[in-house]
């Protein structure tokens, strides 16, 4: 298991999404080339 | 974020069936559109793993921001518990900072805004840096 590192490549992954009305599935790494922010949070409905 | 160039992904554990009602029943209303990007379904808590914020305990990802460059690196990362939310400034001000670099070669001290000094790292700076850059700098 890979875990991100600072300074070392991003651990790519295969993922479903929910993405402009619609389900999609994407890899992290098709945007390879690109400025990606990455952003995790504990759930949707929740307050902060 | 799409005017810096930066591709933006949002991640939790919800499934992609609660990010679409999330969008439709809230996030709508707060933002004209809801968001604009992806919202990815974590639901193993393997990407958040893999990046190391899945808290098992709360079967939750915590709340971790990483800037990816177009290499792929990781070039920062910033974690937080789930109580405090993030600052969009300083997410701003790190991706500027880090295009810079890339476009430059110039580093950035502490505190760097776009139009303040940067530096020109070498041999010379080292012991130096004091004839370019005060402390009053960085804030």
């Amino acid at each position: 298991m890979t875990v991100a590192r600072v300074g070392h490549q991003a651990p790519d992954f295969e993922a479903n999404v929910y993405y402009n009305g619609g389900f999609q599935t994407m890899k992290l790494s098709d945007y390879k080339g690109k400025w990606i922010v990455l952003c995790f949070y504990p759930g949707d409905f929740t307050f902060v | 974020m799409k005017e810096l160039g930066v591709e933006s992904f949002a991640a939790s554990t919800d499934s992609r069936f609660v990010h679409k009602i999330w969008q439709a029943e809230e996030l709508s209303k707060m933002v004209p559109g809801g968001v604009p990007f992806p919202m990815i379904a974590d639901a193993s808590g393997l990407i958040g793993q893999a990046y190391g914020v899945f808290e098992p305990a709360a079967g939750v990802d915590i709340r971790g921001r990483f800037i990816i460059d177009p290499d792929f690196n990781i070039r920062a990362m910033e974690v937080l518990t789930p109580e405090v939310g993030r600052s969009v400034n300083e997410l701003i001000r790190q991706i500027k900072a880090f295009q810079h670099v890339r476009a430059t070669g110039e580093v950035m001290p502490a505190g760097w805004t776009p139009g303040k000094p940067t530096l020109k790292p070498g041999p010379d700076l080292a012991g130096n840096v004091w004839k370019e850059w005060k402390p009053e700098m960085a804030f």
